[in-house]
């Protein structure tokens, strides 16, 4: 089990990750969903060794990292946001080279990196140079690095950013089967339906600290809403916020420029009664969305904004 | 162990991208070959081409060419007779310059008139048609004197020569009898000499005495110097671009710590630097300058390699980024080469300046190489230099880790 407790790390002014706690249990998808900037990247930094905090403590297996590094990270697998592989040299040279950094040597090595590029569709390339690889593939060669020693813990700090869909499909795919063969896997994306499709659990992150921890049917229980209205219109004037404002059974997340988004309460009348009175309460409204609730419509409710702003 | 791989894959880098690696070692060994070209062999092997166009063919013409083709200049002159085709081979360059004596030169010299050697120097050459310019001109000067000094002896040879049919005995014997008293009248001006010039070669207790190497074993060591500096801050800009890139920290996740990382970049390094003060020293070599003991010459590259990847690691774990870092240790490198004896020979340094050489890793190099090659010392010899680059070396490496790791953890990097 990953246990992170208190977790904080600052910039100067900047609080980068403030108070965090969650636990990753054995075996399960746990996903840290936030906006860029949020601060997932520093926490898997803090996590994986490579990021001194400023409090807190990570306890992996009940084991510091801090304490105990090249213990710990042995057991760790870390996939991170930039492709980190040497460009000059072949697919099977830097999992050689990264095999080799974990004890690998000989035919088990040479195994290993046969199976793993395997299981990402690059066995072909294997005596390739990485530079002549597309942006997808140096992606699944990165994740490969990750998998090489078979860690009991694998961290994914946004693993398919800038890829194509396909590329993007095989990564979570080799995700959920590395995840089923017992591996616990702690995945950071801005991808709502990645970590939708692919977490046990969740725990969406913004400005630093946890907002919210639960699987996916929880966090949208806790939103406390059945769906979100998006309505574009003129609600810069301060009158049309007001009369919005008392509409029954809706409640305002967020008024952006142009535009106004909506929560329709659980136990209030309901969509079908609520969007006429919104229309026909003479609001300039020039289009109007429906959102089901989903991991978006949870974070705009805890934070007002889009995933995506 | 993390270092090994670290320096496995680095030479493997090294291995796959062939033109990369030829680049690296381009610098040193350009500079090597250059410099080795120009003053290989030592400058008692220059030999001048000098073309002689004799229009005069006369005995006094002849002597002149016969004597620069004698004794000491004849063996830094290469005289060629040639005719009018003597400008041709100038145009195409063949020659440092040519001397043209005009027809009828002996007859004015004898006869007192004023008279002309040409000489045509070779633009493409800087220094040596001026040799041939200045000994051209001593001689005019000397045949000048003589002409004043032996004017009646002079006008009384162009006479008998001048006549019909062989002189007779009593005009030779009374030309004979006028030179010698001449001479004996300015024997009292002439001989001795109020000045003579003695060379004497000072031994001193520190430095013994200083063997006659030629000028390419004066300077090539400390160019090799300065050229394996260049070639470390080449290698280890590698961990500006791991920084840069992300790969330092990534290779940070798996059980390596920033110790491990920098050693086995300084393995790598001094690898590369080794490799390239050795193929400098085999241009040297081939171009006649002996190194020293072989023991010693490999331990001083050895240290030299350790004392040059020690600073430029550190220098790279100290700054912001790859243009910093350029910046920076070329300064280093520039300074370093000028003080520590890179551009000149340490013994020629103002004294001022002397303090501030050994500050510099460049003079224990090149001090201890002048120790092998100069004064033919041995390993003995240069075990305090050894000790201080391989010190210096080991202490930059270690300050360079602690400083890389600190700014990791703290997310500088």
């Amino acid at each position: 089990m990953i246990r992170i407790d208190r977790l904080r790390k600052c910039y100067d002014a900047l609080v980068a990750v403030d108070d965090i706690s969650f636990d990753v249990h054995d075996g399960e998808i746990f996903g840290l969903l936030g906006p860029n900037g949020a601060g997932k990247t520093t926490t898997i930094s803090m996590i994986c060794g490579v990021l001194q905090p400023d409090g807190g403590r990570v306890l992996i297996d009940e084991r510091n990292i801090w304490v105990e590094p090249k213990k710990v990270k042995r057991d760790l697998g870390v996939v991170p946001q930039e492709i980190a592989v040497y460009e000059d040299l072949t697919a099977r040279d830097n999992l050689s080279f990264w095999g080799s950094l974990y004890g690998l040597s000989g035919t088990e090595l040479t195994h290993r990196i046969d199976e793993t590029l395997s299981r990402v569709g690059l066995a072909e390339r294997a005596g390739d140079k990485v530079k002549t690889f597309s942006g997808g593939m140096k992606r699944r060669l990165n994740l490969c690095m990750g998998l090489l020693h078979r860690p009991k813990f694998l961290l994914l700090d946004e693993p398919t950013v800038g890829i194509d869909p396909q590329a993007r499909l095989n990564i979570l795919e080799v995700i959920r089967e590395v995840a089923a063969a017992g591996t616990t896997v702690l995945y950071t994306t801005h991808y709502m339906d990645e970590a939708e499709q692919l977490c046990d659990r969740i725990a969406i992150i913004d400005h630093g600290r946890i907002l919210a921890l639960g699987t996916l049917a929880e966090l949208t229980r806790r939103a406390g809403e059945a769906e979100v209205l998006r309505l574009t219109g003129p609600f810069a004037d301060e009158s049309l916020r007001e009369r919005l404002a008392c509409i029954p059974g809706a409640r305002i997340l967020g008024f952006g420029d142009g535009s106004a988004v909506l929560a329709i309460e659980l136990d209030g009348p309901g969509l079908l009664e609520i969007l006429p009175r919104v229309l026909e309460a003479d609001l300039g409204i020039e289009d109007v969305s429906i959102q089901r609730p989903n991991l978006q419509s949870v974070f705009i409710a805890l934070t007002g904004r889009d995933l995506r702003d | 162990m993390a270092a090994l791989a670290i320096l496995r894959r680095d030479l493997k880098r090294y291995l796959r991208n062939p033109l990369r690696t030829a680049l690296l070692f381009s610098l040193p060994l350009v500079m090597a070959a250059i410099f080795a070209v120009v003053f290989g062999g030592g400058v008692d092997e220059i030999s001048i081409k000098v073309l002689l166009w004799d229009e005069d063919e006369s005995l006094l013409s002849m002597l002149a060419g016969g004597a620069a083709n004698s004794g000491e200049a004849g063996q830094q002159l290469d005289v060629v007779p040639v005719g009018d085709e003597g400008l041709a081979m100038m145009d195409r360059g063949e020659a440092s310059a040519l001397v043209h004596i005009p027809s009828g030169f002996t007859d004015d010299f004898l006869a007192g008139r004023k008279t002309t050697i040409d000489v045509v120097k070779n633009p493409a050459e800087r220094f040596l048609p001026l040799i041939v310019e200045e000994g051209a001109g001593i001689g005019g000067s000397v045949l000048s004197a003589a002409s004043r000094v032996f004017r009646p002896e002079l006008e009384q040879i162009h006479g008998l020569m001048s006549a019909e049919g062989f002189p007779s005995d009593l005009a030779v014997a009374g030309l004979s009898s006028g030179v010698n008293s001449r001479l004996n009248g300015l024997q009292e001006i002439i001989f001795p000499p109020i000045i003579t010039l003695e060379t004497v070669t000072v031994a001193t207790e520190d430095i013994g005495e200083v063997e006659d190497v030629g000028i390419l074993a004066i300077f090539l060591p400390g160019l090799a110097v300065m050229g394996t500096l260049f070639l470390a801050q080449s290698a280890t800009r590698d961990i500006l671009r791991d920084r840069e890139a992300g790969l330092l920290r990534h290779l940070l996740t798996a059980p390596v710590s920033p110790g491990d990382y920098l050693l086995g970049k300084c393995l790598s390094v001094i690898m590369v630097t080794a490799a390239g003060f050795a193929l400098m020293t085999v241009v040297g070599a081939a171009m006649g300058v002996s190194w020293g003991p072989p023991v010693a010459t490999a331990a001083l590259i050895l240290a030299t390699a350790l004392a040059a990847s020690g600073t430029l690691l550190l220098i790279m774990s100290l700054v912001g980024s790859e243009r910093q870092g350029d910046t920076l240790t070329t300064i280093v490198i520039i300074v370093w080469s000028m003080l520590g004896g890179a551009f000149m020979p340490l013994d020629q340094m103002p004294g001022f300046l002397r303090p501030l050489s050994t500050s510099t890793l460049v003079f224990w190099s090149t001090d201890a190489f002048n120790t092998l090659i100069l004064h033919g010392g041995g390993l003995a010899d240069i075990l305090p230099n050894l000790g201080v680059l391989f010190a210096a070396g080991a202490v930059f490496l270690g300050t360079g880790a602690f400083v890389l790791g600190r700014r990791i953890r703290r997310g500088a990097i």
